[in-house]
């Protein structure tokens, strides 16, 4: 090199090394203009992540607690058991309607006894700062326990959800005024209540582990349901995209003699990777309901979607890991008198796991994410009963995490962008873990060679 | 040149493997032209030749290891103990079991170095207990001058040791499952000079045991390790006997251009 550069130079005065020549400049500008790029780059990126997680969190964190009015109320046995049977079957024909008249006799009596005094509150717009879901949390309280009759018990019951929203910062005064559904009374109400200790913000579990509610009532509104739909379908996916997607790739990669049709397979599993979400929604309805039966909405139903979608994003991946192992472990296997499946894996395979584990894991999260093809096969639908144990709940009707957010987020009630925020965080937890998952198995399989 | 050994005898008049009018092709090319020769038993034969004169792929047909590449396809006979190796019975695995082979560049598994040892033993069923298998590793690194070295670190992984020890690795690998030739493929290309001349040392203790075939680059290593050499020259072999006779009386103007440096 040396010999080189002199005889380049030859019949130049010798530059000197101190002082960069023009060539050298431009290329270090140059160096430097794309170190500025990718550092912008990234720096936008980070805000957009900031921004998100921002507004998510913002949104969403609210979502996990909840108001609630602790509200002493006196089980008339004149009203939920006339006949004093104690038989649930006999009591089970009191209605939601009789437990509301409970609550409010419950109401009307707090504010007398604690002295109350607040202008222009009716006994019906007292009752209705605590959530109808109320009277049913309470029914199913007495049914469950009828011992409670004739009692005075203090029960944790839902504050309506513009209550809620008062103390989370939705609500004000103001908007009280023009609002038809709560009052400036109903407000002032609450204050007082809150003054007392008879309301209060707490945790809220029902969020993660309750059914989804009407649009009248978004406090009660929960994820229950939409959580197990999602498990049971990943259940689905994990039992069935791994063993076929990394046979599939083994065979393709290993064993499958290169010919015309196997190029044609590659080309269409590389095409396949490609298709939109939704155009296997059109096929799940076509085949798994319309064709094999299987009922709409069910957990079985989504994960088999899911798993044909996921395919060959798997596929893909694992075999580009397999690609990437040196050949030379493969002779040395064959060199040693091992069969071309015991070449694959003792040998492999371990040094391929991995590459395959992450395309897995990156395959699965986008699974879980996913909400186009769930809509075409009903599972947008709104479902109060949870479904039950695997394996005969994964053909019950159930939601998914992703398709609860659409969801909440065509509802009318502003109280419902918290709920569809807080179940982003859910989602975005459930995918920290599998990641998290990812990392720890991929640091357990890796190895040097 | 100085340092040749060329006193060596060939001891042994047994043919362990005859090829016989051997055509290799890749797809179209002719790789390997009417190639004929027979491999004794309990001697070093080397193939020496420029690259790409085919003395590797001709090393790979004598245990099908070529049959791991589609487009390549074999012609003529080769047999081993007299049973033609390419005869549709006959299982590659079965006969990579007793001709094994040792590559070019060191290649353990990524296993400990006894795991690396025991996997022939383990996949043939060689062995009924673990205090053979303790065995048959102990004497095959024995063998492979590797044992006083690693015998406190067993269970180290393979990948961890040096070149030289790594190659030596491989050796042990392919002599645990006592295999009748070994067939080895410039295993010296990747290592140092202490390394190769220990290697070396190593080959000649194995003819006791073994017929080695050995490909190399190196006259001087040809001329050091073996009993009888084979001249490659474009997929033709061109000169085939004692290793003495080749080195100091070639026959063929090529041999000789080739010895003296004038092609390659």
């Amino acid at each position: 090199m040396t010999d080189l550069s002199t005889n380049a130079n030859a019949g130049q005065p010798k530059a000197s090394l101190l002082a960069a020549d023009a060539r050298t400049m431009r290329r270090n500008k140059a160096e430097a203009r794309f170190r500025a790029y990718g550092l912008g780059a990234v720096i936008v990126a980070l805000l957009a992540l900031a921004m998100l997680l921002i507004s998510i969190f913002g949104n969403g964190l609210s979502a996990f607690t909840q108001t609630r009015v602790h509200l002493p109320v006196t089980i008339a046995e004149a009203i939920v058991d006339k006949k004093g049977t104690r038989d649930p079957e006999v009591m089970k024909k009191v209605t939601t309607i009789g437990y509301g008249k409970l609550i409010k006799a419950a109401m009307v009596d707090l504010i007398a006894k604690e002295g109350i005094v607040i202008e222009g509150l009716s006994d019906k717009d007292a009752e209705a700062i605590i959530s109808k879901e109320a009277a049913a949390t309470l029914r199913d309280e007495v049914l469950a326990n009828p011992d409670l009759i004739g009692q005075t018990v203090t029960f944790d019951l839902l504050a309506n959800g513009r209550i809620d929203g008062y103390f989370k910062g939705r609500v004000s005064m103001e908007s009280a005024e023009l609002d038809s559904n709560v009052s400036p009374a109903q407000l002032h109400l609450a204050d007082a209540l809150k003054d007392k200790g008879y309301l209060s913000k707490t945790f809220n579990l029902d969020f993660i582990t309750a059914p989804d509610a009407s649009d009248q009532r978004p406090e009660a509104a929960g994820l229950g349901v939409a959580i197990l739909g999602s498990v049971y379908m990943m259940l689905v996916v994990l039992l069935l995209a791994p063993p076929i997607g990394v046979a599939a790739s083994i065979y393709l990669e290993e064993f499958a003699p290169k010919n015309k049709f196997t190029d044609l397979i590659e080309v269409n599993i590389a095409n396949l990777a490609a298709v939109p979400s939704i155009v296997f929604g059109i096929l799940g309805l076509a085949i798994f309901i319309n064709f094999a039966g299987l009922p709409q909405s069910a957990p079985i139903v989504g994960g088999l979607v899911l798993t044909l979608m996921t395919l060959p994003r798997v596929i893909i991946p694992a075999r580009a890991a397999l690609k990437a192992v040196p050949p030379s472990i493969r002779d040395a296997a064959l060199g040693v008198g091992a069969s071309k499946m015991q070449s694959v894996f003792h040998h492999v395979l371990p040094l391929a796991a991995p590459g395959i584990l992450t395309g897995l894991i990156i395959g699965l999260a986008q699974a879980l994410g996913e909400t186009a093809p769930l809509l075409l096969i009903g599972m947008v639908a709104f479902v109060r009963e949870y479904p039950g144990a695997p394996f005969d709940g994964l053909f019950d009707p159930a939601s998914a995490l992703p398709v609860q957010v659409y969801n909440w987020t065509q509802r009318a009630d502003p109280a419902f962008v918290e709920r569809a925020s807080g179940a982003i965080i859910v989602l975005l937890a459930f995918l920290v873990v599998m990641n998290t998952l990812a990392i720890i198995l991929r640091r357990r399989f890796e190895r040097r060679w | 040149m100085n340092d040749m050994r060329l006193e060596q005898a060939v001891t042994s008049e047994e043919i362990k493997i005859a090829a016989r009018d051997v055509q290799v092709f890749y797809g179209d090319t002719h790789a390997i032209k009417d190639v004929g020769i027979d491999i004794l038993d309990k001697t070093v034969t080397a193939f020496i030749g420029p690259s790409g004169c085919g003395k590797s792929t001709f090393l790979r047909t004598l245990n099908r290891m070529n049959d791991t590449i589609d487009v390549c396809r074999v012609e003529g006979s080769i047999t081993l103990d007299g049973e033609d190796i390419y005869d549709k019975r006959v299982d590659p695995v079965q006969l990579r079991a007793r001709v094994g082979m040792v590559f070019q560049k060191p290649n353990p598994f990524p296993k400990s170095i006894y795991d690396n040892v025991a996997y022939g033993p383990k996949i043939h069923g060689l062995t009924r207990s673990k205090a053979e298998l303790d065995e048959i590793v102990e004497s095959s690194l024995r063998k492979a001058a590797l044992w006083n070295e690693v015998k406190d670190r067993l269970h180290a992984p393979g990948t961890g040791l040096s070149g030289g020890q790594q190659q030596r690795l491989c050796i042990a690998r392919a002599v645990a499952t006592s295999p009748e030739v070994l067939l080895m493929d410039e295993p010296c290309s990747a290592l140092d000079p202490i390394a190769t001349a220990q290697v070396e040392e190593l080959i000649d203790e194995l003819r006791a045991q073994f017929s080695v075939v050995i490909v190399t680059h190196s006259m001087q290593q040809a001329a050091r390790v073996s009993q009888r050499t084979a001249f490659f020259h474009l997929g033709n072999l061109v000169e085939f006997g004692e290793t003495s006779q080749i080195f100091t009386n070639p026959t063929d103007p090529r041999t000789e251009s080739y010895i003296t440096g004038r092609i390659g």
